[in-house]
């Protein structure tokens, strides 16, 4: 009877959570508080080195600000920068847990965004309650299909996903070109790489033009939100999930428990690409309206940014893709206000990475921020 | 030459490694230091060796404090280590290992490898090492593989040798041997420091034994006066039981019947050849080898995570020649990887992800797709409880486990359930004494359930003392059987078994 | 976010009211321009549309800005930004078409003006600048077919659309003719203006792609090549200038590139210029005098906005005879005896 009592006495003692570690809240609020801040100051020593006046830095970071988050407008700018990335990044973060470097959402965001498109032309006639979910899901299929075929060659003969995702990426480039001059596709009249352009039932609507003509942020925010509850439920909530990050933290432990390490690769891009390729949907039906060529605009390659910067973690991966949003529809409030180059953010974009990938530098910079002693493995 | 420590503290954020240790170590004389693993010794051997400074406490050699700042300092002040895992380069000859990076140069910076291969020759007599310098590593065997970091070490002019667990890789008659070479080393004048977690050679070879544990010394002994079990109750801080406690031997049906099984090595080299063997219901079937010879793949390709290349694996009167690691787990089939590490634990997840890492598919953990965390979280705390995974709580990150722990959460996964079968290979390397009871005594409970049970280990006294039948594995075969129907099973024999020595 | 609510509507209606009013005086009038991707040191149109936002900066007194675009995504956001911030804004390219007009039509009461594009209809708010570059690009032909040794010239461009085809077309056209008039076989390489197909770089951006297409055709026998996609030239020049002019010479588009591209103006045989500044500053003038409407501006050999530039230093190996008829073509271009385009 005792003893049964202490066992379940220690079962329960088992059962409880630690508080957070200090190291928890320093790796995860203080260096990448730090690494913003670091930026931010050599983004202004930049500036000053390019023979910028002191008050024209202090004018560009108001700009900066105010560009973001000061007004309606920065608001729906910051997260309409912000959805594609979020989307796109949530799809390399899937790939980070489950230990696959996917590079290749620059070419999923294009072959969605066009299946998207063509299926947006396409279907007139349509309600918008069965086209825009139809270009969508046409959106989310294209990106699945392109990404898989990294991930069946990965699985099929081990040639790496970095190499595949790349050539991936080059012969989608191609693709889209080839594809916009297609009569089928290709804008009536026009001799240049454009599509028709998306019918209004296949539009993502608009938010807020009752308040304003101008202001560009659409529904796709909601889409974007609900992946990323999606992709938390999924990592963390589901037997999927458990596959992909022990598959990421350790493959041969996940072999010899008895996974199929084949097929989660498969379907780890397939899931990772569905993400871009809905992020490629969202930019054609919610930003754009059409396909161009390069209308990916490099936000694949801003994902992986925003991927490592968010930790892998969907809930950081919004708050990366935030501050990315942030740094672009601020960094033209910049060029407006300060005529400082567009270049600049680019070099804080870079500088931010930089110092998250590199905690030990912000450590040495801020020791004060920290607790003595870096916290290290025993023994 | 004497080296005095006094009062080494060591810290890591909040974790005491090494708390206030006095230790001398004299020229002409082995000392043990005995402990658990996590109890501070190696922390302990890397201040000494200069990868660690000492937080409190300072190093004395021959009475002069010394500041080492880097492991190069301890290196000139004559103090070498050889790891437990070596640092050679396989494709290069023995001359050529031992002078790496402090290649003796003729005129114009030329290597000089005439004058190394001398110099090693000299060393080898000294010693009576008999290495030939001009051997490839690849082609050694282990135990003259470690005569290789010897002597690295004596090339470099080391006055003391910290050995750290030497013997773990080594056969039974390569451990005799390389006592041999501990003796003569003591009789140059050399100081010797011999980390170990087994009593046994501690006693046969050290001339004054010190015990850590929780990063202090708490104890000392002298072989001759003190007992295995004294030592054993030091190490940790109870007393402990070496006898394996069982029932008599009755084996029921076959469950694990293996007919001409063949399986071959990534680079399609046979290592397991023609292999016949069975394990019957309520047995403990022991494989005792050398490591190397083909054990791994053998338990690989039982459990599934390994292609057979010829041969048929029955269990149970059913064909599971191509089963998948999956369907052999559920079929009653249970296995304790020999890494754990690398493939028996996965160190970022917590210890109850851990504990459902191959049954989280299984109904009482999930519903279609989704995770029922609450059943984890339950069935993990009492699985922790019962086979005593010592942690401050199932949300701890496996990888800050003990190796002991880790081993134990890797039994509880495997044995908490309904198993018939239990592959272990090396369940309890690099275990402290105190976990190999335990485990031990839950492997002996499997059995006493009436499970089958195949361990493969290279330690020969687990195999001795737990085992009912003994199969010697050489170059892929079974080359002899011990106890049961076979032999008596005699240390002396299985180890000239495991050598290749046909008897 | 109420108060900020209310402060940007606030904005917004203050802003749109100075818009709405009347002529603003020179220094109080901000003219604004939006780049393509090349930005706005491309030595071509979106610089040549810039210098005519600083000639009216220098001569009328006005405020210039500019916003660079990185990627296709940043052409309406960058219009929107600029909105009730500028009294003109002036967009560059044919790429930013269908931005400005959904910006145009969003917003009534903003002027805009648009290099290289014409609506049609045409927008009430929005003025189109064109040019008929292939009345340039005829004589660029008509001299390169009198100059080229090796009996070859060459041409790429950088995407397959009007403004840039239309140099590939004039040029064409003008070595044509010169083989009409001469009796010789000089060929074009990289354009067939029956098909509409040629050399593209597909974009407007990379130096490599614009050396690599001059050797090609450089290896195919062309000894002058007309680059037609902005800064892409520029490593075309440099190509030139690695062989030796005599080998092969570059015809400048947009901008007189001897002077924009002063280290390596020698390669140089002449440019077709685009006069865009002259047209921009034109634009900035009305809208000023407030006799600014939508419509379209043409620029032409008959006013100026487009032409050939000096020869420079090729001033010399030009035989004398070649200029003559040269002036002679031109005026018969702007007179309509040579009917240049389709």
């Amino acid at each position: 009877m005792s003893e049964q009592g202490e066992t379940a006495t220690l079962t329960a003692r088992l059962l409880e959570r630690a508080a957070p570690k200090r190291a928890d809240f320093e790796d995860l609020v203080i260096v990448p508080v730090f690494a913003v801040v670091v930026a931010l100051i050599l983004g202004g020593v930049a500036m000053l080195a390019t023979n910028v006046d002191l008050e024209t830095i202090g004018r560009s970071y108001v700009a900066l600000a105010y560009g973001s988050i000061g007004s309606i407008n920065a608001l729906s700018e910051t997260i309409t920068a912000a959805t594609p990335l979020i989307l796109a990044g949530l799809g390399v973060a899937l790939g980070f847990r489950a230990g696959l470097f996917n590079i290749g959402a620059e070419g999923q965001i294009l072959m969605g965004g066009m299946a998207a498109v063509v299926v947006g032309f396409s279907f007139t006639g349509l309600p918008m309650l069965v086209h825009l979910p139809l270009a969508l899901l046409a959106g989310i299929v294209a990106g699945a299909l392109y990404a898989a075929i990294a991930g069946w060659i990965r699985a099929a003969t081990g040639a790496h996903e970095v190499i595949l995702t790349i050539m991936l990426n080059m012969i989608s480039y191609r693709l889209v070109d080839y594809m916009l001059r297609m009569p089928a596709i290709q804008r009536p009249g026009r001799s240049d790489p454009i599509s028709s352009s998306v019918l209004p039932t296949a539009e993502l609507p608009r938010l807020l033009e009752w308040l304003g003509p101008n202001l560009r942020l659409h529904s796709g925010v909601f889409l974007m939100l609900a992946a990323v509850l999606f992709v938390y439920w999924l990592l963390f909530r589901s037997t999927i999930g458990f596959e992909f990050r022990a598959s990421g933290e350790s493959p041969e432990a996940a072999r010899f428990a008895g996974m199929r390490s084949g097929l989660i690769i498969v379907l780890v891009m397939a899931l990772g690409g569905a993400f871009a390729g809905l992020a490629g949907a969202n930019q054609v039906l919610g930003v754009l309206g059409r396909a161009s060529s390069g209308f990916s605009a490099g936000i694949g390659f801003d994902a992986l940014a925003v991927a490592l910067l968010g930790r892998s973690h969907p809930f950081g991966v919004v708050i990366a893709g935030l501050l990315f949003g942030a740094l672009e529809a601020g960094g033209r409030q910049m060029q407006v206000d300060a005529g400082v180059s567009i270049d600049l953010i680019g070099i804080i974009q870079s500088l931010i990475i930089l110092f998250i990938a590199a905690p030990l530098v912000v450590r040495a910079l801020f020791p004060w921020g920290f607790r003595k002693g870096a916290p290290a493995s025993k023994e | 030459m004497e080296i005095e420590l006094r009062g080494i503290t060591k810290r890591f954020g909040e974790v005491v490694a090494n708390s206030d240790v006095n230790l001398t170590i004299r020229a002409g004389e082995v000392l043990g230091l005995l402990g658990e693993n996590g109890a501070g010794k190696s922390t302990l051997m890397n201040v000494l060796s200069g990868l660690y400074r000492p937080d409190g406490g300072e190093i004395l050699i021959d009475g002069k404090p010394v500041q080492f700042r880097g492991p190069g300092d301890a290196i000139r002040a004559g103090i070498g280590m050889v790891h437990q895992h070596f640092m050679l380069v396989p494709v290069f000859t023995v001359a050529e290992n031992v002078v790496l990076g402090v290649e003796p140069t003729g005129p114009v910076d030329f290597l000089d490898l005439k004058k190394a291969r001398a110099q090693v020759r000299e060393i080898n007599e000294t010693y009576g090492l008999e290495v030939d310098p001009d051997e490839y590593i690849e082609n050694l065997p282990v135990g003259v593989q470690q005569r290789v970091e010897i002597i690295k070490v004596l090339f470099r002019s080391a006055n003391a040798i910290i050995f750290d667990e030497p013997t773990a890789v080594l056969t039974p008659q390569e451990v005799t041997e390389f006592f041999a070479i501990v003796k003569s080393l003591r009789s140059a004048g050399k100081a010797i420091v011999f980390i170990t977690h087994k009593l046994h050679e501690i006693l046969e070879v050290a001339d004054r034994i010190s015990v850590l544990r929780e990063g202090r010394i708490v104890g000392e002994g002298v072989p001759g006066k003190t007992t295995d079990l004294e030592l054993a109750e030091m190490m940790v801080g109870r007393p402990v039981s070496f006898k394996v406690d069982k029932t008599p031997f009755s084996p029921g049906p076959v469950l694990l019947d293996v007919q001409h099984l063949t399986v071959l090595r990534e680079n399609d080299a046979v290592a397991v050849n023609d292999l016949t063997l069975n394990v019957r219901a309520g047995e403990i079937v022991g494989i005792a080898g050398v490591q190397g010879n083909g054990q791994s793949e053998l338990v690989e390709a039982l459990a599934g995570v390994r292609r057979v290349a010829g041969g048929s694996v029955m269990f149970q009167g059913k064909d599971i020649t191509g089963a998948s690691a999956r369907d052999r787990h559920r079929l009653g089939m249970a296995h304790i990887p020999e890494d754990r590490q690398r493939t028996g634990i996965i160190a970022a997840f917590t210890v109850a992800e851990n504990m459902v890492l191959d049954t989280y598919y299984d109904s009482r953990f999930s519903r279609g797709l989704a995770m029922d965390w609450q059943a984890v979280n339950q069935n993990s705390a009492a699985a922790a409880a019962a086979f005593d995974v010592r942690t401050p709580s199932i949300f701890e990150k496996a990888g800050h486990l003990s190796g002991g722990n880790q081993q134990k959460l890797v039994v509880a996964r495997e044995l908490n359930r309904d198993t018939k079968l239990l592959i272990a290979s090396q369940p309890t390397r690099g275990l402290d004494v105190g976990s190999i009871e335990y485990i031990h005594k839950r492997i002996v409970d499997a059995r006493e359930e009436g499970d089958g049970i195949l361990i493969v280990s290279s330690e020969l006294d687990e195999i001795m003392s737990l085992c009912d039948r003994i199969l010697v594995m050489f170059k892929g075969r079974i080359v002899a059987e011990f106890g049961a129907a076979g032999r008596p099973a005699n240390k002396n024999d299985i180890g000239l078994a495991m050598a290749g020595v046909a008897a | 976010m109420k108060r900020s609510l209310k402060t940007w509507l606030a904005a917004t209606l203050l802003a749109t009211s100075t818009l709405t009013g009347f002529g603003a005086a020179a220094a109080d009038f901000t003219a604004c321009e939006v780049t393509d991707t090349g930005g706005i040191d491309d030595n071509s149109f979106n610089q040549t549309a810039w210098k005519g936002v600083q000639d009216a900066q220098a001569k009328l007194g006005i405020k210039g800005r500019y916003l660079e675009s990185q990627a296709e995504t940043d052409y309406t956001a960058n219009i929107n930004s600029l909105l009730g911030q500028c009294d003109l804004i002036i967009t560059v390219g044919f790429l930013l078409g269908d931005a400005t007009k959904a910006a145009a039509e969003a917003n009534p009461n903003q002027k805009f003006s648009i290099v290289d594009y014409a609506y049609d209809p045409v927008l009430p708010n929005v003025a189109g600048q064109v040019y008929a570059t292939d009345q340039a690009a005829f004589l660029a032909g008509y001299l390169a077919a009198g100059m080229t040794k090796s009996g070859s010239l060459g041409v790429f461009g950088g995407i397959n659309i009007p403004p840039v085809t239309i140099f590939m077309d004039g040029f064409h056209q003008g070595a044509e003719y010169y083989n009409k008039q001469k009796g010789t076989k000089v060929k074009v390489l990289g354009w067939d203006p029956a098909k509409r197909e040629g050399l593209f770089t597909n974009n407007f951006d990379s130096l490599d792609d614009g050396r690599a297409f001059a050797q090609n055709l450089y290896d195919e026998g062309a000894d002058i090549v007309l680059p037609v996609a902005g800064p892409v030239g520029l490593g075309s020049a440099a190509l030139a200038n690695e062989l030796g002019v005599d080998k092969l010479k570059i015809i400048g588009v947009d901008a007189d590139l001897y002077l924009t591209d002063p280290e390596r103006k020698h390669v140089y045989l002449t440019s077709i210029m685009k006069r865009m500044d002259a047209t921009v500053m034109e634009v900035i003038d009305s809208a000023m005098k407030g006799t600014f409407k939508g419509g379209v501006v043409v620029g032409s050999l008959s006013n100026g906005g487009v032409d050939l530039a000096p020869l420079h230093d090729m001033e010399t190996m030009v035989p004398d005879e070649l200029k003559k008829e040269l002036a002679t073509i031109r005026q018969q271009i702007i007179d309509g005896t040579i009917k240049v385009g389709n």
